[in-house]
């Protein structure tokens, strides 16, 4: 960490320890000193690489590598948009060709392959999906429910814990100190010998130990559900309706075959059904109807033997 | 001889047993029956592994289709050839019983490649992670494909000719040792790692290293494929909790974090240099990674070196999130990763976080999702292999990175972070430290617990009892301790608890530095010198007390007193200067008046190291060896056992100390011939908590009357006990009473007798 240094004025961690490393959006650091005097405008273009650079979007260099600085601005700006969740997918694979698809996005812009060709993408994404954005920005990833769910839990147990060992403790030296004034009335007062006192009290000092089972508070109702933190369990029920599909009814008619549609006209079946009126036509009748209708209860159950069932 | 159990007939190789023997015996089978886990304790030195042998094989032979197999866990390659002798042992007897030839089973033993190899290059390393990596770099599927396009890259004949002819042929019956692998496949011209890694799925009887089956890395390769039938023991199990928690818990330093950096460097070139020659093995991983991780790598045995820790079986079956499938945003995701755990390690004071709270702040700060966290051990893995890297070697700190980075997000409960900023010693230098560490020993053994169907834990000291279920988190049917029955009373356990001056001896903290206090401890060691034959073993709390008590002894001429007696030689921190000291103490105990060896408790020598016979005829325990106590790793797991088990601090500290204790006392007997005093000198231990998590066998002998002496006292019960221990023993007095032939077994009185040698907990 002390070979940290600034790339302009050549300063280091090591010979100044107060030395504090800015970085800007194009992943290159600078030393604080040398962005005063290079930004006094309040805006400026960036040593090392030329990008025109704002005094204002300078902060502190969290990490060691810039470039990851700079990866992980471009991720969370990326990330902001792109904020589908696993749960908006139907299937796995969707939604990890979606998550390879961002990674991709990110490692373009950072690593500066066909930069304008994927921000014009994204752009191109915004506009598409304005509303799943907007829907999705303070929505929760269920791993992220999770863990907060499991952090509230520790805190809870925690408070609970440091109260009962709280009374715990109180409780142990109020009975000890109990215990001994009784113990010194009784061998003040008592006509029996000391060494039966003393053993007396000691059973009966044993005893109460044993009975002392610690019992730890529990922290959830029977039901499962989480006291306070309102976990996976509670969170509104996503809607998952499956779309219709259509599937061919199928009549078991038990018996042969009856002719098919077309078999009706070309074998002549319709010759004895009396051909439909106008007016039925217009209400959706056709003769074809009565004429299959009249056909499959002809057939149906025809191979029916009823010892058979 | 043959032995009736409970209705079962067992083949023992000696002609006496002793009683505890069979005891233990009956218990073993009782829980074999119910199908369900044991904790047994049992002295050492009584023949806890011949009678675990030739019971559990008897079962099987018995038995065949209920327990198909027994895993023998045990922790040094010294112990693991002890076991296998006893095998051997056990089969020629029944050979010689039976008549028949070698008996139907197969028993092997496996250890590392260090071992086993028998290739003349790759053995010639001493080190064991070289070995492997050299092994690696000859056996690797995509070496051995390149070797044959081109005959000049070199590979292992031994592996070849065993991937060629070796996998059809089964090893035939008998026992195998680590050695008679190693003939075996020189014979054959076999590789007898990999011969052995392949025949303990049909083996009957399978003796290896706890790891195997612990280590969540190494039992996804090893034992993977063990059937549900086996019988689990593992042997001198009094630390296996600690066991457990070591293989989960990483440790991240600033140095690692560097060297990560480096190899993330390498990595890049080396995908750029793929990409410009052969861009089309990038596109295959890609595809196969999309179609999910189980199919791209179908066990290769030879690529998984960096072998990945435990994962949930959904997630091995789940096809890799996106935005780590191709090479650079994997390698773009780990670089984030990095920079933001140096942030991490940027810190002024101790940190200690949970592992939910770390994921979310690490979302916030670098858009790291849980999810493809979970998956950077597997990742980095398929990639490795995809770029054919031979010095797997080398990446050891990335894969630790990514190990780490997938145990975080796996684990939400059992685990804590705690960063420190610096070294307690040295709070000027800046040295940050990541300790991602385990709290919760259940978490690494519960698969085991939950596959076989009997796990049987044992050891010589497992005191308390009740406390392994509830540290390890399981229910056995059986938990019994057995005491050593002995014709006469050789051991001598005494508290001593003040010096002559009757000031009170203790490590206590507070009076640790108090002259009065080390004198009379070095007037207890000078006391014991003149009186003790041969070798005497003295236990230390920590190498810093033992420093600073030897100075003060030095200053007050105490060292030259016991000079004048016997030589004196001290344990170091430094592996090989202390085995230099142990042989040489041995070589002192053997000639002339014999030797003083100063250690520390949980160090080398309190751990595996016998002292039998002359020795150590007086081991001295100077002070309770409690653990460091400020420690935040200790203070975290100390704080989460009694959230989840209920157990309290002070009773977990107390029998952490008291197991450390008894070990250290243990090493003087080790046998029924043996003799040799016990002394706790600290005046803690005559406290009725610290006294009853002795183990059962010392604290019979531990009467009221030894408990409380001063140094005075305690040399001339000493020299009692010496005087009679002296007096010349034979077997025939043993006879009847702490050795058994098969009539006296069956007497009626014996068995009551025996009854009263165990005690169920």
């Amino acid at each position: 960490m002390d070979d940290q240094g600034c790339p302009r004025c050549k300063t280091t961690k090591y010979r100044n320890p107060s030395l504090k490393l800015l970085v800007n959006v194009c992943g290159h650091s600078l030393c604080e000193t040398c962005v005063e005097a290079l930004f006094v405008k309040g805006s400026g273009i960036c040593p090392e690489c030329g990008t025109a650079l704002r005094k204002n979007n300078f902060r502190v260099q969290l990490f060691e590598d810039p470039f990851i600085e700079k990866e992980i601005e471009v991720r969370r700006k990326i990330l902001k948009d792109y904020n589908k969740k696993e749960e908006d997918f139907k299937t796995l694979e969707e939604y990890n060709d979606y998550i390879e698809m961002i990674e991709t996005l990110i490692f373009n812009i950072v690593n500066n392959i066909d930069v304008d060709e994927t921000r014009q993408m994204i752009e191109q994404y915004k506009r598409e999906n304005k509303d799943q954005i907007n829907k999705g920005r303070n929505k929760k990833s269920k791993d992220e429910e999770y863990l907060e769910c499991l952090i509230e839990q520790e805190k809870e147990e925690s408070s609970l814990k440091r109260k009962f060992i709280v009374e715990e403790e109180q409780r142990e030296k109020d009975s000890k100190k109990k215990h001994k004034e009784a113990l010194l009335d009784e061998l003040m007062f008592s006509d029996r010998s000391a060494l039966d006192i003393l053993n007396e009290h000691k059973t009966d000092i044993d005893k109460e130990n044993e009975l002392r089972v610690p019992v730890m508070a529990t922290t959830k109702f029977s039901t499962g559900i989480k006291l306070g933190a309102q976990g996976p369990f509670m969170s509104v029920p996503q809607q998952t309706v499956e779309l219709f599909t259509y599937s061919p009814i199928h009549l078991d008619v038990l018996g042969p075959d009856p002719p098919d549609e077309e078999a009706l006209e070309t074998n002549g079946y319709l010759r004895h059904i009396r051909s439909a009126s106008d007016e039925e036509k217009g209400g959706g009748f056709e003769s074809k109807l009565a004429c299959m209708r009249a056909l499959l209860d002809a057939v149906n159950g025809l191979f029916y033997l009823p010892d058979q069932v | 001889m043959k032995l009736n159990i409970d209705g079962l007939l067992v083949y023992f190789p000696y002609d006496y047993i002793y009683p505890e023997q069979y005891m233990y015996m009956l218990e073993l089978k009782k829980s074999l029956d119910a199908k369900g886990h044991c904790a047994l304790e049992m002295p050492s030195g009584t023949g806890k592994t011949i009678s675990l042998l030739s019971l559990i094989v008897a079962y099987m032979k018995a038995n065949p289709l209920e327990v198909t197999k027994l895993i023998y866990c045990s922790r040094t390659v010294p112990e693991l050839e002890k076991v296998v002798a006893e095998l051997k042992n056990l089969m020629d007897y029944y050979e010689q019983q039976l008549g028949k030839g070698k008996p139907k089973i197969l028993g092997l033993a496996l250890s590392s490649r260090k071992n086993l190899c028998i290739n003349p290059e790759v053995s010639q390393e001493r080190d064991g992670k070289n070995v492997d990596a050299l092994c690696h770099k000859l056996t690797a599927s995509f070496v051995r494909a390149n070797h044959k396009r081109d005959a000049t890259v070199p590979v292992c004949s031994f592996y070849e000719s065993y991937d060629a002819h070796g996998k059809e042929m089964p090893l035939p019956e008998g026992v195998y040792g680590l050695d008679e692998l190693q003939e075996y496949g020189r014979k054959k011209g076999f590789c007898p790692y990999f011969l052995a890694r392949h025949a303990i799925t049909h083996a009957n009887i399978v003796v290896y290293s706890y790891y195997y089956l612990l280590d969540p890395k190494i039992a996804e390769v090893v034992s993977k494929e063990l059937s549900k039938n086996a019988v689990v023991v593992f042997d001198e199990a009094h630390n296996i909790d600690n066991v457990c928690i070591e293989s989960m818990s990483i440790k991240i330093t600033r140095r690692t974090l560097d060297k990560c950096q480096q190899n993330i460097d390498g990595l890049s070139k080396q995908i750029q240099r793929l990409k410009d020659c052969d861009a089309e093995r990038l596109k295959t991983e890609y595809q196969k990674l999309v179609q999910g991780l189980r199919d791209a790598n179908i066990a290769r045995e030879t690529d998984v070196i960096l072998a990945n820790p435990v994962l949930p079986d959904d997630v091995l079956k789940e096809a890799v999130p996106g935005n780590i499938r191709t090479a650079e945003h994997f390698l773009g995701f780990m670089k984030r990763f990095l920079e933001y755990m140096k942030i991490r390690l940027r810190v002024q004071h101790v940190v200690s976080e949970s592992p939910p709270s770390f994921l979310k702040d690490c979302y916030q700060k670098v858009c790291i999702e849980r999810k493809p966290l979970r998956f950077c051990a597997e990742r980095l893995n398929s990639m490795m292999r995809t770029l054919e890297l031979v010095e797997i070697h080398d990446f050891s700190a990335l894969s630790l990175l990514c190990h780490f980075a997938t145990l975080v997000s796996t684990y939400a409960k059992g685990f804590v972070l705690i960063i420190e900023p610096f070294d307690d010693r040295t709070p000027t230098i800046s040295n940050p430290i990541l300790h991602f560490s385990c709290m919760d020993a259940s978490i690494a053994i519960k698969p085991v617990f939950d596959r076989f169907q009997t796990v049987v834990i044992t050891s010589g000291t497992l005191s308390p009892l009740e406390m392994y279920p509830r540290i390890l988190d399981f229910r056995p049917v059986t938990m019994a301790t057995f005491t050593m029955t002995l014709a006469r009373t050789c051991i001598c356990p005494m508290v001593v608890s003040k010096g002559n001056d009757q000031v009170a001896m203790t490590s206590k903290y507070e009076t640790r530095e108090d002259v009065a206090v080390i004198r009379n401890y070095g007037n207890l060691l000078v006391e014991f010198c003149s009186i003790v034959p041969d070798g005497i073993v003295c236990f230390f709390t920590s190498y810093i007390y033992m420093e600073s008590t030897v100075a003060a002894w030095y200053e007050q001429g105490i060292l030259d007193q016991v000079q004048k007696h016997k030589l004196l030689f001290i344990e170091t921190q430094d592996a090989a200067e202390t085995s230099l000291a142990l042989l040489n103490y041995q070589k002192a105990c053997e000639n002339g008046r014999g030797a003083v060896l100063l250690s520390v408790a949980r160090g080398k020598v309190s751990e595996g190291i016998d002292f039998d016979h002359h020795f150590g005829r007086a081991v001295i325990m100077f002070g309770i060896p409690y653990v460091y106590t400020q420690s935040k790793i200790l203070k975290a797991r100390l704080e989460y056992l009694r959230d989840q088990y209920q157990i309290r601090e002070n009773d977990f500290l107390t029998f952490d100390a008291m197991r450390h204790a008894a070990q250290c006392v243990g090493r003087a007997l080790r046998g029924k011939t043996d003799y040799g005093i016990m002394v706790f000198a600290d005046k803690r231990f005559a406290r009725a908590d610290k006294r009853s998590k002795i183990p059962r066998w010392i604290q019979e002998y531990l009467k009221d009357g030894l408990c409380n002496l001063s140094v005075d006292e305690a040399v001339q019960v000493s020299k009692r006990f010496l005087r009679q221990m002296a007096q010349p023993f034979s077997r025939e007095d043993q006879l009847g009473l702490s050795l058994l032939t098969v009539e006296q077994l069956d007497q009626e009185d014996t068995k009551k007798k025996l009854q009263s040698r165990m005690q169920y907990v």
